[in-house]
């Protein structure tokens, strides 16, 4: 060996300086994010293609009324989140805005069962017919990302009131983050396509 | 990576590991390491493979006569559905997984992968897939196919709760596979050493890099039909059955299917790119079209899903787009297999273990190759659907391709894993024995697909030649096993009584032979300057590095005089 190498240190940038913005957590989410994006659409899109040839119950039975209302706390829960990150230096503000925005979360959940249960009782049930398969395989798979998130969101919530919320915790706040954006973008495609939408 | 004192430039490169914890049962449940990871994976294939195999062998024995009745019709159904599910989910898939595991970050000079207890997880998941299929011996197999057609796969065709038990096994290991595929992603997009950009990056990586990709978007279409299916198994849903549509799980299906038919080739890929060129003493032909080639391959390699689905019955312009795409598909795999073909050229071959089976490889990826573009034409397929003659082409490339690219990377990589060279005489003995057995297998199956013998049947009548045939196929089959087995013995002994390594007993010049062999945990503890493909040949020719040599072509596109001999 005649080149002298050069020491790994540095020829790696230490971990702590960042060249992209994004944690390494952000990007991993997304990656993740990218593999939903294709499972709710095709199971979407099931749904879409099947209803043509539904009986009996169909979009009819449901409720967009009040499903807005909850929809809009879901949503909501977006712009709190946001602030959540944004006010990251006040330990106790922040920490309280992270379990609004689960609670907000879990109201929307809260929401989603009550609707399930009065579309039961109407006689919609997962095994009626073509439409309330897919309507409840993929609203269902929703509330579970939904359930799943605003879990995650109270483990941030007392990681901030702990202070242990850090920079060195920045993939787990930077992924969180874009997960629930997500989980509520993909409410506002169901919420159009199931509830609005008539089909094709 | 630590700060390195700056007494440490007197040491060597990179000092052999000088101890480490005990390697006992908890140490393995918990390690987080790369390394280990990947030889978890690795374990796992070859557990899985063994028993995969032994179900071949089985099946091979009740074919061996015409009437045979060694199995009954319904427990054959059962054995061929558990081979082909072993085989592609926890055989061949968690093989390649490890080897992109231990290979990737090595070559790209990082300590380990991005999310490291992600990885772990992700393996475990895996391996807990697996238990959950052999599980399902208790309540009854799955008996539907590795493709479980709807409505076969409904709980009216398939009562017991093994489809259950195969549908959640399915679920678990694709968890584990899209979360080591989202690991690969992130770590190759931010650890590659300083001055590796993407087309310096070997060409293992490269392909473990963008088959992550095809991961990410393939499986969750699996798991989408997964779900669906389960919601009518279990909750009476209308998905694919009862008015419903069984012709959706084939689309969904194929959907993942086919670009894992990809995702099972592209790792292998990448060992026969990193094989052929060292033991040829050349630098690969066309890195960068061995390279690109790749992206169109993830890409089209959705477009062509509907292939599987000719016999359907969809319209004529339908059927036209897939086959036309199917034909397309050939040419960036024909690219690959030339460029190898030309790194052969004029180099200085040695006939080393690994590269036999690469040179296998070649021809028997090819030919498998040949005959699946020969289905694009339609009338082709209409005639040879559901018989031997997919038996053959599918095991051409998964067996003849995929097995052959895993042994040639085994072969060459071990001596990186272990420290030990393995037996060269057995190595050759077994490869043999390979060779023979596995095109005494599956070549005659092409003749007897076309005779008209149909996949799938658990026995067949005494029609002229059908008997001989699968006598020869059977007999094949158990020297294929033989030799894997060899294989299998080489691996064991050698790891005490092979030859001592060394770091690089290849002369190979990517990054992951300039540590020691094994690598100490934190692979590296300094890295060279990374100006080309080939790092470690610009360190030992200071004054021939790649980056610094004219182009081979003058202004005018042609070959200069001097590039015309020139060897390595």
């Amino acid at each position: 060996m005649t080149a002298s190498p050069v020491p790994a240190s540095e020829t790696q940038p230490p971990e702590h300086i960042d060249r992209n913005r994004q944690s390494n957590g952000f990007w991993g989410m997304a990656a993740f994010l990218a593999t939903d994006v294709v499972m709710f659409t095709l199971l979407l899109v099931a749904n879409i293609y099947l209803r043509r040839y539904s009986h009996g119950p169909g979009q009819a039975s449901l409720d967009p009324g009040t499903t807005f209302w909850y929809s809009l706390g879901l949503w909501a829960s977006s712009g709190v989140l946001i602030l959540a990150e944004r006010l990251r230096r006040q330990t106790e503000l922040s920490g309280l805005l992270y379990l609004l925005t689960a609670g907000l979360g879990l109201v929307f959940v809260y929401g989603q069962v009550k609707e399930y249960l009065r579309l039961t009782h109407l006689g919609a049930r997962v095994d009626v017919n073509l439409f309330y398969t897919g309507f409840y395989t993929v609203t269902g798979l929703h509330g579970l990302h939904v359930l799943v998130g605003a879990l995650a969101l109270i483990v941030a919530a007392v990681l901030r009131f702990g202070g242990r919320l850090g920079e060195r915790r920045s993939g787990f706040t930077g992924g969180l983050g874009l997960y629930w954006h997500f989980v509520d973008g993909v409410w506002a495609v169901l919420f159009a396509v199931l509830y609005l939408w008539s089909g094709p | 990576m630590t700060t390195v004192p700056p007494e440490a430039a007197a040491q060597p490169l990179n000092p052999p590991a000088t101890h480490a914890p005990p390697r006992n049962f908890t140490y393995w449940l918990s390690t987080t390491n790369h390394k280990d990871i990947g030889i978890l994976y690795l374990g796992l294939g070859a557990l899985f493979f063994l028993i995969g195999g032994v179900e071949a062998l089985v099946m091979r024995l009740q074919l061996a006569v015409p009437g045979n009745t060694l199995l009954r019709g319904e427990t054959y159904n059962e054995f061929f559905t558990l081979h082909g599910t072993t085989m592609i989910f926890l055989a061949v898939m968690p093989m390649l997984l490890g080897f992109s595991n231990y290979l990737v970050p090595l070559q790209i000079g990082a300590k380990d992968m991005a999310f490291p207890r992600l990885n772990a997880f992700g393996f475990w998941l895996s391996a807990l897939g697996g238990l959950t299929l052999y599980l399902s011996l208790l309540e009854g197999p799955p008996s539907m196919g590795w493709f479980a057609y709807a409505p076969l796969n409904e709980r009216p065709f398939s009562m017991s709760l093994g489809t259950d038990f195969w549908a959640a096994a399915l679920l678990l290991t694709g968890t584990g596979t899209t979360l080591t595929a989202i690991n690969i992603i992130v770590t190759a997009s931010r650890y590659r050493a300083v001055g590796m950009g993407l087309w310096k990056m070997p060409l293992f990586s490269w392909m473990a890099y963008v088959n992550s990709f095809i991961i990410v978007f393939a499986f969750p279409a699996l798991n989408a039909a997964l779900i669906m299916l389960e919601v009518d198994r279990v909750l009476s849903g209308h998905f694919f059955s009862h008015g419903g549509s069984p012709v959706l799980w084939q689309h969904y299906f194929w959907l993942f299917g086919h670009p894992e038919v990809y995702i099972m080739i592209l790792p292998a890929w990448g060992i026969i790119s990193e094989v052929i060129p060292v033991f040829s003493r050349k630098p690969i032909f066309g890195y960068e079209f061995v390279a690109g080639s790749t992206l169109a391959i993830a890409v089209l390699s959705f477009a062509v899903y509907a292939h599987h689905m000719f016999a359907v019955g969809f319209a004529r312009p339908v059927n036209l787009a897939f086959a036309a795409s199917t034909m397309l598909i050939a040419v960036p795999t024909g690219i690959k297999v030339t460029n190898w073909v030309a790194t052969l050229w004029k180099g200085s071959i040695r006939f080393t273990v690994p590269m036999l089976y690469a040179l296998a490889f070649i021809l028997q990826f090819t030919f498998g190759g040949i005959t699946g573009v020969s289905f694009a034409v339609l009338p082709i397929d209409w005639q040879v659907t559901d018989t031997y003659y997919v038996v053959a082409h599918l095991h051409y490339v998964l067996m003849g391709g995929t097995l052959f690219a895993l042994l040639s990377g085994l072969h060459f990589y071990y001596p990186k894993m272990t420290g030990r060279m393995l037996s060269d005489a057995l190595g050759k003995l077994a490869f043999w024995m390979i060779v023979l057995g596995f095109n005494g297998v599956f070549l005659v199956q092409h003749v007897l697909g076309l005779m008209g013998m149909p996949r799938r049947v658990y026995t067949y009548p005494d029609l002229p030649g059908w008997g001989a045939l699968n006598m020869i196929s059977t007999v094949g089959a158990f020297v294929l096993g033989l030799g894997l087995l060899l294989t299998l013995i080489n691996l064991v002994v050698s790891r005490r009584l092979g030859r001592v390594a060394g770091d690089n007993p290849w002369q190979a010049w990517t990054l992951e032979w300039l540590t020691s062999s094994p690598p100490p945990k934190s692979n590296f503890s300094r890295l060279p300057p990374v100006h080309s493909s080939r790092p470690l040949w610009d360190l030992q020719h200071p004054h021939d590095p790649d980056h610094k040599r004219p182009r081979r072509h003058d202004k005018g596109g042609h070959i200069r005089e001097e590039e015309k001999e020139h060897h390595q």
